[in-house]
């Protein structure tokens, strides 16, 4: 729910100052609203998130170029709804090991806050049917398999020891399709077999 | 509109497999030249609130062969009205128009390919991508007296989904068949497929 | 006893509407107003009138929006009739819910139906119709939160 409004620099207008001025408009509102902290930017993003921070409604918003003493028509983006088009960001994942297991721990992304002293709302709270799709890559077989979960912690029992296994998690809400970035690979190895036991042909 | 001196096409049918549907008819020929057709399809909704509007398929608006896939025209699970008329040039023939609507709930599920293998002691199964519509009901069980039989649903095929850590010395062994939850349907389940793990357990 | 629930795969319809969403928004040109995203039409609504609603608000679509629009373009227009069946189905499951008494409509749904309706009549009918299938992602998205939180008793 991180909503950042982006935008190119106008063509043919290189060496020349440009400055940019952003609103945005509540889908059933009356008016457009100024966004104070992009009002004459040099930048060419603009943080929206707190302008947008309620999820059920559905947004405009619009940017114009001024340069010197001219204005450009304002450049307006089509309707964007939060609560459908939002990325949903990967779990936190913890891994774990011993000799034949690694357990996956994983924490739902958290939703974006105003300040970061706010009380945390986790995407879960938002997405009741957040799953989890959990990758695992056994580097010595180099044989992949992945699994799909709800919950947050998944043990992997009976792995081959002394191995280094792989691991990514990607979460997903059964819906509409949108864009899911999965979590930095995670590489860990189960330990030296102490008991010599298990042979696998 | 040309004259429709030319014949209608005949012997329209549909001929659907898992979610896949064929339109085919019978050619109209006219020596040395190709003659061309053109599909169009009512739902259930415009033949009840439209009825004058038809939609050209998708993807044979004007093809030349004796058939059409309209898999992406019949995307509800309502009667479809599809008819096809031909058209060489100028010319065009009458509309011919399937005998009785078709409901993709009238398709034929079979069960999908699926490749069952170990990675150590975990058994893992793969299964043939049929498209969007389709989940697979998976069930698999240790090859015991009174084995349990578990079951697992897959929500897509084409890539490698966990089944069970297996314990060693033991066999297990899986059957596969499709869901389409939009037309509320399964097919058969596969034939089973077993998987052995060897590895002796000594008692810890 | 069992609640309906509206068990159609909205994934199908929602990536119909996906295709055609800027499309169709680009035609509506009066932001300052919704049909159903005003807080006391879908929002307000309870669980137990969730069914209600749903038929309610299926039958706004196919009875007055799908037959007020006219497309032009062939490719949108296969994506609305693919939505419009679609909702006739669901119309179909739902009326053989209603049948076995499990789709009780109580004056709370009925007072959120005729806000959809008044909102559009406001409207001129073809902006009016635009408008309400710019909104297809609200119905959708409710249903789909819905759906999860439809108790099954």
């Amino acid at each position: 729910m991180k909503n950042v409004l982006q935008w190119n620099p106008p063509e043919g207008l290189q060496g020349v100052e440009v400055t940019y001025t952003v609103q945005y408009f509540i889908y059933g509102q009356k008016k457009w609203l100024n966004k104070s902290k992009c009002r004459n930017i040099h930048r060419t993003y603009c943080d929206l998130s707190a302008e947008t921070a309620d999820y059920e409604h559905q947004y405009y918003a619009r940017v114009k170029a001024i340069s010197e003493t001219n204005c450009s028509k304002w450049a307006e983006t089509g309707r964007f709804y939060p609560f459908l088009e939002t990325q949903i960001g990967p779990p936190e994942v913890a891994l774990t090991t011993d000799e034949k297991s690694i357990s996956i721990d994983l924490t739902a992304p958290e939703k974006w806050k105003i300040n970061p002293e706010d009380s945390s709302v986790s995407m879960q709270q938002i997405y009741s049917n957040l799953k989890y799709n959990v990758s695992v890559y056994n580097t010595k077989s180099n044989r992949m398999w992945s699994q799909c979960v709800t919950n947050h912690t998944l043990v992997l029992s009976w792995l081959e020891p002394n191995t280094l296994y792989c691991v990514h998690v990607q979460s997903f809400v059964p819906g509409p399709p949108r864009l899911a970035q999965p979590s930095e690979k995670q590489c860990v190895s189960t330990l030296e077999d102490q008991t010599s036991v298990f042979k696998v042909k | 509109d040309g004259v429709a001196i030319l014949p209608a096409p005949q012997n329209l049918s549909v001929h659907s497999v898992n979610m896949k549907h064929l339109l085919t008819w019978s050619p109209v020929t006219v020596p040395g030249e190709t003659v061309y057709y053109s599909v169009e399809y009512q739902g259930e909704y415009e033949s009840l609130y439209t009825s004058h509007i038809w939609i050209p398929s998708g993807c044979c608006a004007l093809t030349a062969g004796p058939e059409c896939d309209v898999t992406d025209d019949i995307t509800a699970t309502v009667p479809y009205s599809l008819r096809v008329r031909a058209a060489l040039g100028p010319q065009t023939s009458a509309w011919s128009t399937l005998k009785h609507p078709f409901n993709r709930n009238s398709t034929i599920l079979t069960p999908p390919r699926m490749e069952v293998t170990r990675d150590g002691f975990h058994l893992v199964i793969e299964l043939e991508d049929l498209g969007p519509h389709f989940e697979f009901l998976v069930a698999y069980w240790r090859r015991e007296p009174g084995a349990k039989e578990h079951v697992k649903v897959v929500r897509s095929g084409g890539i490698p989904e966990h089944l069970e850590t297996m314990e060693p010395g033991a066999t297990y062994c899986v059957k596969v068949q499709t869901l389409v939850k939009a037309i509320g349907r399964h097919s058969d389940f596969s034939q089973a497929e077993c998987v052995e793990v060897q590895g002796e357990a000594l008692p810890l | 006893l069992r609640r309906c629930q509206v068990s159609v795969d909205t994934r199908h319809i929602e990536e119909s509407f996906q295709e055609i969403k800027r499309a169709i928004q680009a035609k509506d040109i009066f932001q300052n107003v919704t049909i159903l995203s005003t807080s006391e039409a879908l929002q307000s609504i309870k669980p137990s009138d969730v069914c209600c609603m749903t038929k309610n608000v299926l039958a706004f679509y196919v009875d007055r929006v799908f037959k007020d629009h006219q497309e032009p373009n062939p490719r949108v227009l296969r994506k609305i009739s693919s939505i419009a069946n679609s909702f006739l189905y669901m119309q179909k499951a739902l009326q053989r819910c209603q049948e076995q008494k499990r789709c009780h409509c109580r004056q709370e749904a009925t007072n959120a139906t005729k806000i959809i309706h008044d909102n559009y009549d406001q409207l001129e009918v073809r902006s009016a119709a635009v408008k309400s299938l710019g909104e297809l992602d609200v119905f959708l998205a409710w249903i789909d939160k819905n759906n999860q939180e439809t108790s099954t008793a």
